[in-house]
């Protein structure tokens, strides 16, 4: 890579060639103020604010789109420069209402910064001429059209990085509006709620229903940890204020998701109303009591240790961390002889043993296959990666039923039994992809093993920690008739257990090892709470084969414990050693997922 | 040594901006030292004097056409005229009216709220008539500093009152005590 010399405020400067001016500011610690400009978005030089003086320029010129050349000499904050930017804000200021005392974001606003920062002190063109519309018609967030300064961060997160395209500008000059498809409200459009617009925008006019006026950033916390959601395992922060979780972000930094969350992730686990289950209980008497964590473990462990190998069976959720995996196995499996054991969703088949590709292929590739997976209902990031190659010119051909998520934009929709056409066309291609999921037929899969060594593949699993659960051998095919003891560790997944409950003998012991109250907590004759996603510490596999880190926000609900930490008290009354620490437990497992 | 003629006024606002003057606390009776208050909504005396006084301030919005003469005359009679407080630079609190409409506000305020029986919106020669737009003071006269916030912290007052004292005159405050809100 060439390197370019430049110099920025008389300060020696080098970056590689290509860079705009304001990368190779940010790169020597020297800043440029932004407001439309966004590092995961493409720069258009909307705004102006960045404004900066280089010699030899005719006129002020953009940093944020201008790239650099070798001996170029740039100022920064020179006095024309100054005047131009306090112009700038003067002008955006002046139009619509940027008055900030009853504005949410009002203490993190990216417009009020940069008015604080050159002094802007009032206003000086008439303002407040044109009321705008709310549009309030979103379930998790609305849009003050009054705050909008038409950055167009929104518009170009929603289509150049969810491919999306639901947000566009409409009219011209001081009637411009941010508007959905064809000027519909929000709520009713093909808007799917990922919530990438409102982490973009620099003001308050994307303002989040749940925390709104909850606190400032300097007055919340944010941890860093992985989504519980699905199987892609996007990194994401968890924003806390007192205890209280206020706010999902994406986090920027990391490989698997840049950013992006979806509505699945970001959204719906803070609205999720199912009643918790706070204490241990037992059933006496034919009702649940709560009990002590102590006499709640020694109950099962008793019934456990009387029971033979056989007659114990195990049924476990995929939101389960690979620490709990790990122990379940560990404890189940190898120590108890154990051989019932079951997960609780489907699995992609399995076609190779080494991995062949990953999620960041997608976004390379000419010609894409999905194959029984419907990444837009069951993996929407993923979905994003996809419609973002399509925008690209990749080819889409969809090997699955007719109901999809992703027909719409798929250039093919093949049955099954028509998957040799689908090969022959990824055969003919530079870069193919193949996504695949549990809907395959074992014939359909098989067929796809003739692209080994030409295509990627990635499979896109069911549930959250679908890869480790098999790794350690969840996917073994479960009887619910044989057996005498049930251990389930269902955590915080939605199940009704019809298919397996109705199966179970009346007089099994069943062990629910659950967040939420459901039908299954129901039967159960123990309860043990289990706390979720926001409340435990590990760790979880994606579906490329990622360890990723879980991190704690909040303290668990009640008595709660994490689900590692659980099962790991049950071996311990067991008499079992199993791991002492998380970060020991969390060794072990890694090791064994390798 | 003559003391230095200050007078204030408020026109749309809630006095507020008056009380965070008096929060600058035991320091008032420092600067009474060195200046008079001749006039303010809160004394005897409610007009800056005609002989005009150095330093006038105005708390609040230009809401009507009573503002305006207020804000008018203070500019007539004194040497440099501080806005303080959001309402003055901005508009504040009282240009929410903006997003509505003067006459909206005014049917909602007197004929359509849940209480009234056969309301009338006031209409007298003694009141300021209504504008259609609520506005800082600096639309209507020339204001030499502005001091927003709501209110301004007590230590932007005393910031630019002593400054202007010490013969300088603030431009704009530093930036520990230059808020929003």
């Amino acid at each position: 890579m060439k390197i370019v010399d430049i110099t920025i405020n008389d300060q020696k400067v080098s970056a590689p060639s290509g860079s705009t001016i304001l990368q190779a500011a940010n790169q020597a610690g020297i800043d440029i103020p932004t407001l439309c400009d966004h590092p995961a978005l493409v720069a258009v030089g909307a705004c102006r604010i960045c404004v900066v003086e280089v010699q030899g320029q005719r006129t002020l010129i953009t940093a944020c789109t201008f790239p650099i050349n070798e001996g170029m000499v740039v100022q920064t904050e020179s006095p024309q420069v100054i005047k131009a930017r306090k112009f700038i804000l003067d002008m955006l200021f002046s139009q619509r209402n940027h008055y900030c005392p009853y504005c949410e974001m009002s203490g993190d606003c990216e417009l009020q910064n940069l008015g604080y920062r050159y002094g802007i002190d009032h206003w000086i063109y008439p303002t407040y001429t044109t009321p705008f519309p709310v549009d309030a018609t979103r379930a998790y967030f609305l849009m003050d059209h009054n705050r909008c300064i038409l950055c167009g961060r929104c518009e170009r997160a929603c289509g150049d990085l969810v491919a999306n395209h639901t947000l566009g500008l409409r009219n011209r000059g001081t009637k411009s509006m941010i508007h959905a498809d064809a000027n519909v409200p929000f709520g009713e459009s093909t808007c799917i709620s990922c919530g990438t617009c409102l982490q973009v925008c620099p003001t308050g006019a994307l303002c989040d229903k749940r925390s709104a006026y909850m606190g400032r950033d300097i007055q919340t916390e944010h941890i860093k940890t992985t989504c519980n959601q699905c199987s892609i395992g996007c990194g994401m922060e968890i924003v806390t204020r007192g205890g209280n979780v206020l706010q999902i972000k994406g986090d920027w930094d990391v490989t698997v998701n840049a950013g992006l969350l979806c509505k699945n992730g970001r959204f719906d686990p803070l609205y999720d109303e199912r009643k918790r289950v706070t204490s241990p209980m037992i059933r006496k008497s034919g009702k649940l009591q709560p009990v002590s964590w102590d006499e709640a473990l020694q109950a099962v462990a008793d019934r456990i240790g009387s029971a033979n190998a056989k007659e114990i069976g195990v049924l476990t959720s995929s939101n389960s961390t690979n620490e709990a995996l790990y122990l379940l196995s560990k404890l189940f499996c190898q120590e108890l002889k154990t051989t019932n054991v079951g997960l609780l969703n489907p699995v992609a088949p399995k076609l190779f043993e080494k991995s062949q590709g990953s999620l960041a292929d997608i976004t390379k590739s000419d010609v894409i296959l999905v194959v029984g997976a419907d990444p837009v209902k069951d993996q929407p990031v993923a979905s994003f990666l996809v419609k973002r190659a399509v925008d690209k010119g990749a080819r889409l051909i969809v090997v699955d039923g007719k109901d999809n998520g992703l027909i719409p934009f798929a250039h093919m929709n093949l049955d099954m039994v028509d998957i040799s056409k689908a090969i022959e066309i990824a055969e003919r291609a530079q870069q193919p992809i193949v996504l695949y999921g549990a809907g395959g037929t074992e014939q359909t899969t098989s067929a796809l093993k003739k692209l080994q060594g030409k295509a990627a593949f990635v499979a896109l699993e069911h549930g959250v920690n679908t890869r480790a659960a098999v790794s350690f051998g969840f996917n073994n095919g479960f009887t619910p008739s044989a057996a005498k003891v049930l251990y389930t560790v269902i955590g915080e997944q939605d199940w009704n257990g019809e298919d397996v409950l109705t199966k179970v003998d009346e007089t099994t012991f069943v062990v629910a090892q659950a967040s939420f109250l459901s039908p299954l907590t129901n039967r159960a004759d123990v309860v043990l709470p289990t706390a979720i996603w926001s409340e435990r510490a590990g760790s979880l596999t994606n579906t490329e084969g990622r360890v990723q880190k879980v991190n704690k926000a909040v303290e668990p609900k009640g008595e709660a414990k994490a689900d590692w930490e659980i099962i790991s008290l049950l071996a311990g009354k067991l008499g079992k050693k199993l791991g002492a620490s998380l970060d020991e437990i969390s060794t072990l497992a890694a090791q064994e997922l390798k | 040594m003559t003391r230095v003629k200050v007078a204030t006024d408020w026109l749309a606002g809630c006095a507020g901006c008056h009380m965070s003057l008096l929060d600058i606390d035991e320091r008032i009776v420092k600067l009474l030292e060195a200046v008079e208050f001749t006039s303010s909504p809160v004394t005897d005396l409610k007009h800056p004097p005609k002989e005009g006084v150095t330093v006038g301030i105005l708390e609040g919005a230009i809401c009507n056409s009573h503002n305006v003469e207020v804000a008018k005359q203070m500019r007539e009679r004194c040497q440099i005229l501080i806005a303080v407080g959001d309402c003055a630079t901005f508009g504040g609190i009282p240009a929410m009216r903006n997003l509505c409409g003067t006459q909206e506000a005014l049917n909602r305020a007197y004929l359509e709220t849940e209480s009234v029986v056969d309301g009338i919106i006031p209409d007298s020669p003694e009141l300021g008539k209504p504008l259609d737009m609520v506005t800082g003071i600096g639309e209507v006269v020339k204001v030499d500093l502005f001091i927003p916030g709501c209110p301004p912290r007590a230590d932007a007052f005393w910031y630019a009152l002593t400054e202007l004292l010490a013969g300088r005159t603030p431009v704009i405050l530093p930036r520990e005590l230059f808020t929003y809100d």
